[in-house]
């Protein structure tokens, strides 16, 4: 592996044994595939206890410290042979086979895997298959894409990068979650893995907020159309339809659209939310000027008079 | 005696770690433990000793707490602790969006 333990750790090349095993006790709970769901956790998980594994032990540590990553290729009792001039004696285990800490670090063995799954959560004696920790990524629609559904191509980024084409179905909503069964964290042994979760985030729009399958969109009218009521075309992701604004409707009046919201595959599609926002000329012509005043001495009408 | 000579007690911002051990009645070493398994939060300055937060002893008493109460071993500690923050982050989050506009 060409990653720096020490960078795995987020250490100094000289940080003390306590320093090195506090980072380790940091990092392994924030990576630990049940407690962060992210893909590439797992293999940042491993990345630490791989580092931790060789820096905690203090004859591994000073070979990473001499011969760098390639300090697996050097035998372990490198310095007796070359003091001995040459000689028999066989390295043992493997790397890191030693710094067993009683109590608090359990399950340091040899065998990485068991480290992780195991020794961590104290459960040594647990051997046997252990299926895998599900995973779960973000999925960014745009209202548009969550309304049609579709196929789509999401590629996961890490150690080793996913491809997946999936078919999102019509009318998700944010925070549901796509299941892809069997492409989580790896099992042990015989176990299956673990599935990933695509959960959908529906980024925001400039027209549409999304409440639920519900979709909320500002109306602009004009006085007129607001005060004799009129038959009004709004856009939504399924297409233009035709919006009947009540005569006197004042800004802030929600009309609903049954059905027109967002799609479901089981049950009642959402609603679509209109709101009513009057909208005046900024300029006014001579004779639209002419109009107002002449409606401004003939009405009686006073907005302010309940207050 | 002149105004200027009287100035009020501060509470210090950081605890070494013998005040940490005697507020919350337990050795040095076993404190120093905590810091190493990642149980406890502290700055190691240039000579090594460790500072704590004022809050060191609260923090101190929940685990001691959590050890007694549900015999967690200290390893698995750290996860507990870890997720009892995750909560009441995630609580406080929760209420102050109840309270606002879901816009």
């Amino acid at each position: 592996m060409a990653t720096d333990f020490y960078q795995v750790l987020g250490v100094a090349r000289n940080a003390t044994t306590e320093e090195i095993q506090q980072a380790y006790r940091r990092l392994a709970r924030r990576y630990h595939p049940d407690v962060n769901h992210d893909p590439g956790a797992e293999d940042r998980f491993k990345e630490v206890s791989e580092a931790y594994q060789v820096l905690s032990d203090p004859a591994g540590r000073q070979r990473y410290d001499r011969f760098g990553e390639n300090f697996r290729q050097v035998r372990e009792d490198y310095d007796e042979r070359a003091a001995a001039g040459a000689g028999g004696r066989r390295g043992r285990g493997g790397p890191g086979g030693r710094g067993r800490y009683q109590d608090y670090v359990g399950g340091l063995d040899s065998d990485l895997f068991e480290d992780m799954f195991g020794g961590f959560f104290g459960a040594r004696g647990a051997a046997g298959p252990i299926p895998g920790a599900d995973q779960e990524a973000e999925l960014e629609l745009s209202v548009d894409e969550a309304y049609r559904g579709g196929r789509r191509r999401i590629t996961l980024t890490g150690d080793q990068s996913r491809t997946y084409n999936v078919t999102v179905p019509p009318g998700v909503v944010d925070g549901q979650r796509i299941r892809l069964a069997s492409q989580g964290g790896r099992g042990r042994g015989d176990a299956p893995a673990g599935d990933l979760y695509l959960v959908v985030r529906i980024a925001s729009h400039p027209r549409y907020r999304l409440s639920g399958r519900d979709i909320h969109v500002d109306l602009p009218v004009t006085p007129w159309e607001a005060a004799l009521g009129a038959t009004v075309p709004v856009t939504t992701p399924g297409g233009e339809i035709k919006v009947k604004v009540p005569k006197g409707s004042s800004s802030g009046r929600q009309l609903r659209v049954a059905g027109e919201g967002m799609p479901s595959r089981r049950g009642k599609p959402g609603d679509l939310y209109a709101q009513v926002m009057v909208q005046v000329p900024g300029r006014l012509s001579k004779r639209e000027r002419e109009l107002f005043e002449e409606l401004a001495t003939v009405s009686t009408f006073d907005p302010r008079s309940g207050s | 005696m002149t105004a200027a000579s009287r100035f009020p007690l501060v509470a210090p911002e950081r605890l070494g770690l013998d005040a940490v051990a005697a507020r919350s009645g337990l050795h040095p070493e076993l404190i120093r433990r905590f810091v190493a398994l990642s149980l406890l939060d502290a700055y190691r300055d240039t000579e090594g000793r460790l500072w704590f937060r004022p809050d060191a002893p609260v923090r101190i008493a929940r685990i001691q707490r959590l050890r007694a109460g549900l015999s967690l071993n200290y390893s698995a500690m750290g996860l507990v602790l870890d997720l009892l923050d995750r909560i009441t982050t995630l609580e406080l989050a929760l209420r102050t969006r109840r309270d606002a506009p879901w816009t």
